[in-house]
């Protein structure tokens, strides 16, 4: 097995029973992440990209299920089996917080209102390591100190109403970061915070990737932040990955005409107000009604009649994968 | 603290003038007088009118009624709460032996309720369309609809009558009056009272649970790798309390006021019983102080549920 890689996602179908019907909101993704990197996942809301996250953390709510599909860790001591762990159990849970850890999009909700942020990270400490009490309490305030959170003594027994936006979010991270997990998994983190602040929280993450070679996996539907962030990229479209590859291939020459039109219809910078912005026409289709093939299809400018059919992963590059019949034709831009 | 207190406090004065002189008046607007339940009917039919006059005048009915109301608050600012108009004890007397079975009476039905119905409602809330689930659902709807007096007499005639398991009513028997010999008196009236009240406790304990379950702090409790039951109970339950103490708080006032009904039933002594009485018999200084005395309870509730909701959520300050 290849040594550089942590988590193998391998055609993860991840349905939601609801109301006798089934949405197939993760429908066979596959890919990997990295020691050391950050993959990003784009797509927009509903894709399947916190599907597929909670599914790597087996926290799916009860009406969603694995139906196929294995996501192996790559432990030290071995492969591990995600997939086939009890959701609760013994396993699970000491991967949980030690191996893998999440961060969720809004620390006001995401953390609790009535223990202190102290106590919440101490939590973590308590399962995972063997750290005495008052070596517990020393760590969680060098974390929140290595997080930049000014008077870490006195704010470890703060609530979470006491601190701003953007210190929850940097305490989440204590939090998530405090048993120095391999993976650490962010379910958008800056989307709840302003620009600067997600800078700094973005500076952060590096400085985590580069100490501790943390895998990080980060869902986002903010190309900017992809741009800044990411080594790899996945692109998803109604629970399918459309188009992988590094940042740069996917950034400079898409082969999907998904990610192409997603790359067109983001406002530049210093492009003045006239800019000609190009949505994606047409909107997403109901999940329990989908197109016949490729699922963008009713949407896509190369659609033809081979698109009634399930495209397969056409190889671009080594690294790149694009999930379209016409990628060459969307590469030359025809 | 003490401020918040003091500003309470004063709040309550004028509360507590508005709420007695509409009751004054309120029993004001009822037909006849104390006179009229004092004087036995064939003693009516034959006193001279001057008579009943002069006993109408002693004492003081026939002031105009907002004279009366202010010569019964001045007697209650001095401390004096008047005397009651059918037997001649003064009212403090009355209440100071009334009350502590009041008290006792709802405390245990307190108790009751609260535990079970919030143990319950958890437990639902865990098992939620589960069997358990359902069997507690149909229990709750049938406890908050059942009607007290009856659960109170089908209690009566099952457990005293049928079973003589337990005393039918009273508080004691004369001569042992240790809290363990009057224990059994307490059993009925007080799960008759308790179990009422459980239904609506464990359903909204249970509605209290689901909602902190399904937020997100759980969902990142359980992401830390925590045993369950922490995820559950230190974590949601934790959250869910505060609702239901709120619920809790302000069923104290009417548990009390519940248990005039259960204490006619069940011949308690208390200050439910004594109420009755005292509407029946007209005797408006009785009655004014016991209305006082919910009033009262009603402001103090307020108050401990304010205090519970500080103390259990750090986000709620008292100022």
């Amino acid at each position: 097995m290849n040594e550089e890689i942590i988590i193998t996602v391998n055609n993860l179908k991840t349905y939601f029973y609801t109301n006798q019907r089934c949405n197939k909101a993760v429908d066979g993704v596959s890919f990997k992440l990295k020691r050391g990197k950050t993959l990003c996942m784009v797509g927009e809301s509903g894709c399947g990209k916190s599907v597929t996250a909670t599914s790597i953390m087996r926290l799916l709510p009860t009406l969603a299920r694995i139906e196929e599909g294995e996501i192996i860790y790559h432990s030290e001591e071995g492969d591990i089996r995600i997939d086939q762990l009890a959701k609760n159990g013994k396993k699970m849970r000491s991967l949980r917080g030690s191996e893998i850890a999440m961060i969720f999009q809004d620390p006001m909700t995401a953390l609790n209102p009535v223990y202190t942020v102290g106590f919440q990270i101490i939590e973590s400490l308590r399962y995972h390591t063997k750290m005495t009490k008052r070596a517990r309490r020393k760590k969680a305030i060098e974390l929140l100190r290595g997080m930049g959170i000014p008077l870490p003594e006195q704010r470890v027994d703060e609530f979470l109403h006491q601190y701003s936006g953007g210190m929850r979010q940097r305490a989440m991270i204590a939090m998530g970061m405090s048993c120095n997990p391999k993976v650490l998994i962010a379910d958008e983190p800056t989307t709840a915070l302003d620009v600067t602040i997600q800078a700094q929280i973005f500076d952060l993450m590096n400085q985590l990737k580069e100490t501790y070679k943390t895998a990080i996996m980060m869902i986002t539907h903010d190309m900017g932040v992809v741009a800044e962030l990411a080594d790899d990229v996945v692109v998803m479209y109604m629970g399918n990955i459309v188009e992988s590859g590094t940042v740069e291939e996917v950034f400079k020459t898409p082969a999907h005409p998904y990610t192409k039109a997603l790359l067109k219809s983001i406002p530049v910078l210093g492009c003045g107000k006239n800019q000609e912005l190009e949505p994606i026409r047409g909107n997403t289709p109901d999940p329990y009604n989908r197109p016949e093939g490729c699922q963008f299809n009713p949407r896509c400018d190369y659609c033809d009649e081979k698109c009634f059919e399930m495209p397969n992963d056409f190889k671009v590059t080594g690294t790149h994968h694009a999930k379209c019949w016409h990628y060459r034709k969307v590469l030359e831009n025809e | 603290m003490l401020e918040y207190i003091t500003r309470r406090t004063l709040v309550l004065i004028p509360m507590l003038l508005i709420i007695t002189f509409l009751i004054y008046a309120g029993l004001e607007l009822t037909p006849g007088d104390a006179v009229s339940f004092m004087v036995s009917p064939d003693v009516l039919a034959n006193i001279s009118p001057e008579r009943l006059e002069a006993l109408r005048e002693s004492l003081g009915l026939n002031d105009p009624f907002v004279i009366r109301y202010f010569k019964w608050l001045g007697g209650v600012l001095r401390g004096d709460f008047g005397y009651s108009l059918t037997s001649g004890v003064p009212i403090s007397k009355i209440v100071i032996d009334r009350l502590p079975a009041t008290i006792e009476l709802s405390v245990a039905a307190l108790l009751i309720s609260t535990v079970l119905g919030s143990i319950l409602g958890t437990l639902s809330a865990l098992k939620k369309g589960s069997m358990l689930d359902h069997m507690l659902t149909v229990a709750g709807m049938i406890g908050v609809s059942i009607p007290q007096f009856f659960f109170g007499l089908v209690a009566i005639l099952i457990f005293a009558l049928k079973l003589g398991w337990l005393p039918s009513g009273g508080r004691m028997m004369p001569g042992y009056d240790s809290f363990l010999d009057r224990l059994p008196h307490l059993v009925l009236p007080a799960f008759v009272l308790g179990l009422t009240m459980t239904a609506g406790v464990m359903r909204y304990a249970r509605a209290s649970m689901l909602d902190a379950l399904n937020k997100e702090f759980i969902k990142t409790a359980r992401s830390k790798g925590i045993p369950e039951w922490r995820v559950n109970f230190i974590h949601g339950f934790r959250v869910a309390l505060t609702p239901v103490i709120v619920l809790v708080g302000f069923r104290l006032p009417m548990l009390i006021g519940g248990s005039v009904i259960i204490e006619q039933i069940f011949q308690w002594p208390g200050i439910g019983k004594e109420f009755v009485a005292a509407v029946r018999g007209q005797n408006l200084p009785l009655v004014m102080m016991i209305a006082l005395f919910f009033v009262l309870a009603v402001l103090i509730a307020s108050f401990l549920v304010d205090f519970f909701t500080a103390l259990l959520d750090p986000r709620v300050k008292l100022d």
